[in-house]
């Protein structure tokens, strides 16, 4: 177990898009394998090839907390992870709307809100991961940083050839 | 609609039917018959297609079914399961045609609710079939016909503002009916062989695009769940995997120009001087952008590349696969990755299997080559070796069907037959299926595989690695120290009947979980007892825990598809080789001189299988214990 304050790291450059991660996450919290119902989710992009993992935190600011009427959202002050109280939710579903990585879910089946809670600081995702993508360890400023060159590259790289590629026929 | 009864073991439950003519959708119950005797994926379809497509339908007519199939492990936590199967009467060959391909869409059927979709009709206009849980649409794809299909999948995915929907495209090629147009998901995995996008073009339909926000469940979560991580792992921590999540197939290139299996010049020979610049040491560094993998799976094979400069600067594209690299590389003579990379997106947007448009193209360049193809016919065009930007034209002719590419459209068999002037000899074909990356010659059996495929000339349901690498453990194992050596000596046809019979049924298996190929190769990280092991855990039923049983349905689907080809006419006379491997022998490198000697082969391969020695079909006492009298009811 780590002791540090820690949060789940994202790397979107190893990112294969397998979405283990998803099947994981609902195999343990809902008993069944059902991506819609996971505490985060890996977006897709087929026409540039990468594949962005959305996981809850950490968030410079925390939407959901500021959004939440009944104070129900909790921020570690430290790890500044988010936990959700079930108990004081009254399905306002703003927290749903508030997240800007889109992790924080409506149930519509059992009329609840599904939340990641980090599994208690083991987090199942992150050791699910096959490529090491998703992580959970104490802060880290450069993976943050780091996660954004993977898009940046490509799309210097595509604008730069886009003169070659024009004429082609197929653009 | 039926709501789902048995979830809880794996299966949705229900199978999807979709009638364009009439626009109708409707629901059933999945069998609990058809689960027992077939399991899935394969299996069901199989099953379905034998009852539905009777004998000498026309495969572009209405009465074709067009069906897409799950397994009982699509959408769980097993290792490599997101794999997805299209069947139908097939477009190019008029025989069984199935074409498996990854990518996320049968899982999210799984999600929706149904382990198989069956599509039947024509729809008048064009259309696309949008499934979302339990709406299912018919809708109108006027706005869509004429596009590509990245273009296609772009704007449903727009149209529906749900990244998440998966999306079956076909492309002009499927539009224009080119005989072997593939079927695209997730924009660069194709359902490719045996013409799946013709049928979808025959039925006006140009997309299934499914959304499921379901689950699937199984008999025994946390056991299951115990199992499916440790196989996980067993993939994670397999030195092969690694080496393929390194370099995908491209590992091949190497490997088949050590053993000379590497088809160059329309399978002329098995060597190619230019291999190296082919190969993934060569690719990766300069090329690769991206890894990426289908769903649930650990391994990764799937190579996002870049081209930076030259005249295909620009080209942005995952693979293509080994089997792209010697369609568009080797066989027509061209050592330019970047052509291979170009070829790819092209066939991928058009819509068009790269195997055996590359194949025809080859079999162009050869029958020009020969005179038998000249300049007037193709245009002016000069149909030369390593000629990259020929190649490129002619596949663009034949997405069209413009000039010379409307011939080439229907397939070499074909093709040969109208030019003539002995061009039938270049068509390297099995039964209307352009032959993939192998050479009986130096690897005999799939020389076999080959001639005794259901779909043609088929590298993928009996493919043996054991001998092709030279795994001896692995064979002692699997067939017993007493056929040691030769059962991994690649150059002679002693006991390969018995290896490629006991993979098959390997395989067989695999297709109705459904779960990939590279699961099961290189050599292999799950077999027969691993889905034994898992079966009863997913499904509740023991009997799928005996490995004698699973042989017996393996059996059962390999004897059904071999009885629906039978009904077309299929015996042993077409279980044949083109006589480039029964009479050429190899020319140059470590097999130089090799030839197949099917006949003895395949004696021993229908004994094996409890066929007749003379028809090459499935014998009465074969048919009563496999439990397939029911099939004498359609003909």
């Amino acid at each position: 177990m780590v002791s540090l304050p820690s949060q789940l790291n994202v790397d979107y450059s190893k990112c294969t898009g397998c979405r283990i991660c998803e099947l994981a996450c609902s195999a343990k919290k809902e008993n069944l394998f059902q991506p819609s119902l996971a505490r985060l989710r890996v977006i897709r992009y087929d026409d540039l090839g990468v594949d962005i993992p959305n996981v809850c935190g950490p968030c410079e600011e925390a939407p959901c907390v500021e959004v939440c009427p009944v104070y129900a959202m909790r921020r570690d002050p430290v790890s500044k992870m988010v936990y959700m109280d079930g108990d004081k939710c009254i399905l306002c579903k703003s927290c749903v709307g508030a997240c800007v990585n889109g992790v924080i879910r409506l149930d519509i089946q059992r009329m609840r809100i599904i939340k990641c809670d980090h599994c208690d600081g083991d987090p199942e995702c992150a050791k699910a991961c096959p490529t090491g993508a998703i992580t959970y360890g104490p802060i880290a400023k450069t993976a943050r940083v780091d996660r954004q060159s993977k898009i940046q590259r490509y799309l210097r790289e595509t604008k730069r050839t886009a003169a070659f590629s024009a004429g082609d026929g197929d653009a | 609609m039926v709501m789902p009864e048995m979830a809880g073991n794996g299966y949705a439950g229900r199978i999807l039917r979709v009638d364009l003519t009439e626009g109708a959708a409707r629901a059933s119950t999945l069998p609990s018959s058809w689960i027992r005797d077939f399991l899935g994926g394969d299996g069901i379809a199989a099953r379905t297609l034998f009852e539905e497509v009777p004998a000498r339908t026309d495969p572009l007519s209405p009465k074709n079914r067009l069906i897409v199939a799950t397994g009982p492990i699509t959408g769980t936590l097993w290792p490599m399961s997101g794999r997805t199967v299209f069947v139908s009467k097939a477009a190019l060959t008029g025989i069984w045609g199935e074409s498996h391909v990854g990518g996320f869409l049968g899982a999210e059927l799984k999600f929706a609710g149904y382990d198989m979709l069956v599509v039947s009709g024509r729809a008048e206009k064009p259309v696309y079939l949008s499934i979302q849980d339990d709406t299912v649409t018919v809708n109108d794809a006027a706005k869509l016909w004429g596009l590509k299909t990245h273009e296609t999948t772009s704007r449903i995915k727009e149209m529906q503002n749900d990244p998440d929907v998966q999306v079956a495209a076909i492309g002009p090629a499927g539009e224009n009916l080119v005989r072997f147009a593939s079927v695209l998901v997730n924009h660069a995995r194709a359902a490719g062989r045996t013409g799946m996008g013709a049928v979808m073009g025959s039925k006006n339909l140009k997309a299934i695009a499914v959304r499921g926000t379901g689950s699937v469940s199984v008999a025994n979560h946390d056991g299951f769940v115990e199992l499916a991580k440790a196989a996980h792992m067993r993939v994670r921590t397999n030195p092969q995997a690694r080496e393929m999540h390194k370099w995908g197939t491209w590992i091949l290139t190497a490997v088949k120009q050590q053993i000379g299996e590497l088809p160059t010049r329309n399978h002329r020979t098995g060597v190619f001087d230019g291999w190296e610049s082919l190969s993934g040491d060569y690719i990766r560094p300069r090329y690769t952008v991206s890894d990426r993998a289908c769903f649930g799976c650990s391994l990764g094979c799937k190579k996002v590349n870049y081209v930076r400069d030259g005249p295909y600067a620009g080209t942005l594209e995952e693979g293509p696969e080994y089997e792209g690299l010697m369609a568009f590389g080797s066989s027509l003579g061209i050592a330019d990755y970047p052509t291979t990379l170009k070829a790819n997106q092209l066939c991928n947007r058009y819509g068009l299997d790269m195997i055996s448009t590359g194949m025809t193209i080859s079999f162009a360049f050869e029958a020009f080559e020969k005179g038998a193809i000249d300049r007037e016919m193709t245009g002016g065009l000069d149909l030369k070796w390593g000629n990259s930007e020929v190649a490129i034209r002619l596949l663009e002719m034949i997405a069209k069907r413009e000039g010379i590419g409307d011939m080439l459209a229907e397939g070499t068999r074909a093709a040969a037959k109208r030019i003539g002037r002995g061009s039938a000899k270049y068509a390297i074909h099995v039964k209307g299926l352009e032959v993939s990356g192998q050479d009986g010659r130096t690897h005999r059996s799939i020389g076999l595989s080959h001639a005794t495929g259901a779909r043609g000339a088929d590298h993928l349901r009996s493919l043996v690695v054991v001998d092709q690498l030279g795994y001896q453990e692995v064979a002692a194992r699997r067939w017993g120290k007493d056929k040691l050596p030769e059962i991994v000596d690649p150059y002679t046809e002693k006991y390969k009947a018995a290896a490629v019979v006991e993979t098959e049924n390997a395989y067989s298996i695999r297709d109705a979980l459904i779960v990939c190929w590279y699961s099961v190769s290189w050599p292999p990280i799950f077999w027969m007892d691993d889905f034994a092991k898992v079966l009863p855990l997913v499904t509740g039923i023991d009997d799928f825990g005996r490995t004698a049983e699973l042989t017996k349905i393996a059996e059962r689907q390999i004897a059904l598809k071999r009885l629906f080809n039978a009904r077309e006419g299929i015996t042993r006379k077409d279980d044949r080789l083109p006589e480039r491997f029964t009479k050429e022998p190899m020319p140059d490198g470590p097999g130089k001189g090799q030839l197949v000697n099917l006949e003895p082969m395949l004696d021993d391969y229908y004994r094996l299988r409890g066929w007749d020695q003379e028809t090459g079909l499935p014998t009465a006492e074969t048919i009563r214990r496999l439990a397939l009298g029911w099939t004498d009811r359609f003909t």
